[in-house]
């Protein structure tokens, strides 16, 4: 079988091929309707992920809901957002969010939904909502602001540490609220119509509102690229029934791989969004290419059909290279180990080869239905490059041949030069993500973060969750509570003989507890409950002394049980408040909350408010008693947000002010080393969770992930041209323009200071299929050329004509094309824009310059053994 | 016994806290199922039901096992013991009259000794204490909102004192499954969290069998059912009573043991100095 025996049946057949290419695209575009769109960053791990699974386990174990952090800023006035008015209007805010579809109002935390512990006069306290009704009198504000600021859970969130701002947290039922709570708090406030300034953000409504953002460049900017490089083609080409055919290529594979990916059931995330823009130039590059040679023939009289077989004769070989490399690139991806990437590769993968097979069908079927006038009318127009004359373009390009030739060692000393900086910039790239920075710089989500991270304690957060193990009821543990038994007994001065009566009775139900209790969860403590159980069942049958001392002791086993309880332990939670203090002083940490703060609040207030006695009490009973007195509240399951139930497990909630994941990964490295330094008293296991945390996690395995998918597709293409040309050396030098392009662009990102991020790392499998593009018509061409001329110099000569004319007609196209990215309003689509300017730029300067420079220098030999392989390219003049 | 077709109480009230230690005056057997009395008004009714949720007997002790269970299903367990004594005996009490009240946990092990004493009274504010052994601390608790959890459950201090009848405005409806269906609205909406609740009260007993709380949206927010009543000593009393809140997903079942009325309560025993030693006599 021919090689183009489908182009040949698509020509025999073209009115089925066109009828064939509708119902298909038409099938495919049927899906699209179902799009649904994903932008939880959290997608980047597989649902399966233990990490995942365990920031699921975690919010769900610590009741950690998403939420909408709305901060609220009032510069005017002297108090800021602590004044009458101002909390009027903050009050009835709440009040209405309470009332909003979604929203949690039993975990909504705001100045008017938390509680206060306030001391009315010597051994009084009074418990109440820190702000029932908003305040009359500026005094009763300021009043509202200092009780917040005297309480560590409060302070540097619901009040700023400079006393004039304040945060609410709005707690949701799940992220799918985010936009719509978002969205009705922005109407409330506009109603409300105060002074003060609100700032509304946090990660359902970041993810929301990229939705939102990424449907409208979708829907906007990527059509407005495609109408660019559509009117730049029919600037070139001058006619409109040429141009338009590389247009339906390109739309009809865009609809085939997006419809595929929304008809299998894929979410649509930033990256694969993005697949029409990137199919669009590879698509049309190769339809141009067929019909710039077709018309050619035509021009020289050649009847349609033979010239379209002629034409596809000759290009088969280099576009099915070109498109199995480009191909090869972003298949690629699919090693990489990020769900999202995997199918953004997949199908891009999946888009080239529709095109190619389009291109291969449709594109036959299309010539053979335009009507003979209008063929030829096309034909005449072209030049006799299939082009209308570049004038100045074409004229500098005739020169710049010989001269690459003239100052082909300069251009390879320049090469190296170049590669050699490209080496350093590379060295000096940061890898670093945010998905918040998605965002450009002015928008409302980044203003508002930036108030959170500036005055407040962060936008970002993390959990380090630790989780101690109960200990074994054991003959050591037997002996060790004999002992401070005794010593306790000891310190007793009154009824010692009762109390030492009653210790030994004690002690021998702990005993008899023993075989028994021994394998329940927390055997200790289990132990110590059987005992006291025998105990209280004695109490009643003995005289008041005796019982007395028996109370004593029993008050003593309840303390011993609260230390089987980790968390309970007054020496665990000290470590912990001096951790939290720690961590509060690292760079970019806002505050490190925990159960420490609950318990020492709690017990300052109980023991008359004096801050002196904001610590951790002295006993697990009394930690336990402030905990209970804490939940004597309006919120006592708040507890849960900080410890379990069974105090084996806390959560420490630690706001970050920055969530790039070079400071996450800073932060985590230098908490680990904080405990690794000065370890709990009882055996812990750390782990993290939290999105910032989680972002860590994929952007690791995205930066190694891409080295091995870039590495890896390197290599298949390196193979694959030294296929081709069957010449390792011929397959090398078509590797030097790409390695060069892809070296310098990654050089520039380092020197420039742009972070390598998600999508700059996709990217680079762009770079490889895009650039190796044009070095593989480059030679391919000059191969045959100077096959046919036998020299090099009037080889380079014809080159610098058509050839040379057709890449920089497609550099300027693509990289112009897609100069409306830039001005997107997200930074992916920019960093695409950018990409595909620099790529197009570099790779056609490095084809067009340093291919001949090195074949001048080390290629002559290589032309002269060369054998023509695949393609029949001809030279016309 | 299966668990009787659910009456709510007033607000609070519902809570088996202080039914339990309600003793009935009205002490009627429980077989007959009475029928609705078509004659009584709202005021009657909710007098007859505070009275035999809150005041039954001279005085009342229960043993409570309090069973919290959490959205994600964990569960903590309190033990304590509740002593109670009523100022006016009789139905007449039942119009709101003084009590006191004394709270002694026994476990979790490590809050074992921690009482709370409250003073109820029907005009003015409740006085209240705490006593922390682990700390040998007592706090008196200043008068303030009574609508804050009791000891991490769902049930509100105001579940085990009461709610004053004259805080709401009560509604007679139509009579549902033959039991009376009283709506309550506050009379100071600003201070509660709930906008309007409904019981329905057994006609027999004037237990309040069920109780529904809804929210300002109109939408029931927290539930109280009585799932098992007995006869002790002649009053109908709850044994068994729970509460689930809609909003946290939490439920709170409290389970009443060794109930007794006309204990002979003295009244010292219900004073700031018993705090750090309550009788052990009372509790067992």
């Amino acid at each position: 079988m021919r090689a183009t025996f489908l182009s040949d049946w698509s020509a025999d057949h073209p009115w089925l091929t066109v009828v064939l290419s509708v119902i298909i695209t038409a099938l495919m575009v049927s899906f699209i309707p179902r799009i649904k769109i994903d932008t939880d960053p959290e997608n980047m791990l597989d649902k399966s992920e233990p990490i995942r699974v365990f920031h699921q386990q975690s919010k769900k174990r610590f009741s950690a809901y998403d939420r909408v952090l709305v901060a609220v800023v009032n510069d005017d006035d002297p108090d800021g957002v602590w004044n009458p008015d101002t909390l009027a209007r903050v009050h009835k805010l709440v009040k209405k969010i309470e009332r909003m579809e979604g929203v949690r109002p039993v975990n909504i935390v705001a100045a008017s939904t938390v509680d206060d512990i306030e001391q009315v006069s010597e051994g009084t306290v009074r418990f109440r909502w820190l702000m029932a009704e908003p305040p009359k009198t500026r005094e009763a504000a300021r009043h509202i602001r200092d009780r917040a600021l005297a309480n560590p859970m409060l302070a540097g969130t619901v009040v700023s540490l400079d006393k004039k701002a304040m945060t609410m947290y709005v707690a949701i039922e799940g992220k799918e609220y985010g936009h719509s709570v978002a969205t009705g708090i922005k109407k409330v406030i506009a109603e409300l119509a105060g002074p003060e300034k609100y700032y509304i953000t946090g990660l359902p409504v970041a993810e929301d509102t990229f939705g939102v953002e990424m449907f409208e460049q979708m829907a906007v900017t990527a059509p407005l690229a495609g109408l660019v490089v559509f009117l730049l083609m029919l600037f070139f080409f001058r006619r409109f029934g040429m141009v338009v055919a590389p247009m339906l290529v390109a739309m009809m594979s865009i609809g085939w791989a997006m419809g595929l990916l929304i008809g299998t059931g894929f979410t649509v995330h930033i990256m694969s969004s993005m697949i029409p823009i990137f199919l669009m130039p590879i698509a049309v590059v190769d339809s141009i290419h067929v019909l710039s040679v077709m018309f050619d023939r035509l021009r020289h009289g050649e009847e349609r059909k033979a010239a379209l077989a002629a034409t596809y004769e000759e290009l088969f070989w280099p576009m099915l290279y070109t498109s199995l490399t480009s191909g090869a690139g972003f298949a690629s991806l699919i090693l990489t180990p990020i769900p999202p990437v995997q199918v953004y590769g997949g199908f891009v993968a999946f888009g080239i080869a529709a095109a190619w097979f389009l291109t291969m069908t449709f594109l036959p079927a299309y010539v053979m239905l335009l009507p003979q006038k209008g063929l030829q009318r096309l034909a005449a127009s072209t030049d006799s490059e299939g082009e209308v004359d570049h004038g100045r373009i074409a004229r500098w390009l005739e020169r710049l041949g010989p001269w690459t030739v003239r100052r082909s060692r300069l251009l390879v000393a320049g090469t190296v030069l170049v590669a050699i900086i490209s080496a350093v910039g590379i060295s000096m790239i940061r890898i670093n993500d945010n998905p918040t920075r998605w965002f450009h710089a002015g928008h409302p989500i980044r203003v508002a973060e930036k108030v959170l991270n500036e005055r407040l304690s962060g936008s970002y957060l993390a959990y380090l969750v630790l989780e101690a193990k109960n200990l074994d009821a054991d003959g050591a543990y037997l002996s060790e509570l004999e002992t401070r038994l005794t010593e306790w007994s000891k310190k007793l001065e009154d009824g010692a003989d009762e109390f030492q009566a009653s210790g030994q009775e004690a002690l021998a139900l702990v005993k008899k507890a023993f075989p028994e209790a021994a394998n329940s969860e927390n055997p200790r403590e289990a132990v110590l409950l059987q005992a006291m159980s025998a105990l209280e069942d004695k109490l009643y049958e003995v005289d008041d002394d005796q019982g007395t001392a028996m109370e004593e002791v029993l008050r003593w086993l309840g303390d011993e049980a609260g230390k089987t309880k980790p968390w309970s332990d007054p020496a665990a939670l000290r470590r912990l408040e001096k951790l939290q203090r720690q961590i509060e002083k690292l760079d970019g940490v806002g505050k490190a909350l925990a159960i420490t703060d609950v318990v020492r609040k709690v017990y300052q207030e109980l023991r008359g408010g004096d801050p002196k006695h904001s610590v951790i009490p002295p006993t697990s009973s009394a930690v336990e008693q402030s905990l209970l007195t804490f939940q004597s509240s309006h919120h006592p399951e708040w507890l849960d947000h900080y410890v379990t139930p069974d105090r084996r497990a806390i959560n420490v909630w630690v706001m970050l002010r920055s969530g790039d994941n070079i400071d996450v990964t800073r932060i985590v490295g230098q908490v680990e080393k904080l405990l690794d330094e000065e370890p709990f008293p009882m055996p812990v296991q750390r782990k993290w969770a939290g999105l910032s945390y989680l972002n860590v996690v994929w952007q690791a395995r995205m930066v190694g992930g891409m080295v091995w998918s870039l590495l890896g597709s390197f290599v298949v293409v390196f193979f694959m041209m030294v296929l081709l040309f069957r010449s390792f050396w011929w397959g090398f030098l078509t590797m030097v323009p790409l390695t060069l392009t892809i070296a310098l662009i990654y050089g520039i990102i380092g020197i420039v200071g742009k972070d390598y991020d998600m999508p700059v790392a996709v990217l680079s499998s762009l770079t490889l299929g895009l650039s190796v593009d044009f070095a593989i018509h480059f030679l391919e061409r000059i191969r045959s050329v100077y096959a046919e001329v036998g020299d090099f110099n009037r080889a380079i000569e014809e080159m610098f004509r058509e050839p040379a004319r057709a890449i920089s007609r497609n550099v300027i196209v693509i990289a112009i094309g897609f100069v409306p990215l830039l001005a997107a309003t997200l930074v992916p689509y920019q960093t695409v824009g950018f990409f595909l300017l620099a790529i197009m730029l570099i790779s056609g300067v490095a084809t067009l310059m340093i291919l001949p420079a090195l074949l001048a220098v080390f290629g002559e030999k290589l032309l002269e053994k060369a054998e023509v392989t695949h393609s029949t390219y001809r030279n016309e003049s | 016994m299966k668990p009787t077709r659910l009456h709510g109480s007033q607000k609070t009230r519902i809570f088996g806290l202080i039914a339990v230690l309600a003793l009935f005056a009205l002490a009627a057997p429980m077989p007959a199922m009475a029928k609705p009395d078509a004659n009584l008004t709202a005021q009657q009714i909710v007098q007859r039901a505070n009275y035999s949720s809150y005041y039954s007997g001279k005085d009342g002790r229960s043993k409570v096992k309090m069973t919290i269970t959490d959205s994600q299903g964990r569960e903590r367990r309190r033990e304590l013991t509740i002593l109670r004594l009523n100022s006016v005996v009789g139905p007449e009490a039942g119009k709101g009259s003084d009590q006191k009240y004394l709270v002694v946990f026994h476990r979790p092990a490590d809050v074992r000794g921690m009482v709370f004493l409250v003073w109820k009274r029907a005009k003015g504010d409740d006085d209240r204490w705490l006593y922390l052994p682990a700390l040998d601390l007592v706090k008196r608790i200043a008068a303030g909102d009574e609508r804050t959890s009791f000891a991490g459950s769902d049930f509100f201090y105001e579940d085990v004192s009461g709610r004053g009848l004259q805080e709401d405005e009560h509604k007679r409806l139509p009579d549902e499954d033959g039991l009376y269906v009283i709506e309550n609205t506050p009379k100071k909406p600003g201070s509660v969290e709930f906008a309007s609740y409904k019981v329905w009260i057994d006609p027999e007993t004037f237990i309040p069998m069920k109780g529904q709380y809804l929210d300002r949206s109109g939408k029931v927010y927290r539930t109280m059912e009585v799932q098992a009543v007995e006869t002790i000593q002649g009053n109908p009393t709850v044994t068994k009573s729970k509460i689930a809140d809609v909003g946290r997903g939490t439920t709170t079942i409290l389970e009443f043991t060794g109930v007794k009325y006309d204990v002979g309560l003295p009244d010292k025993i219900f004073s700031e100095r018993y705090l750090r030693r309550p009788p052990r006599k009372y509790l067992r």
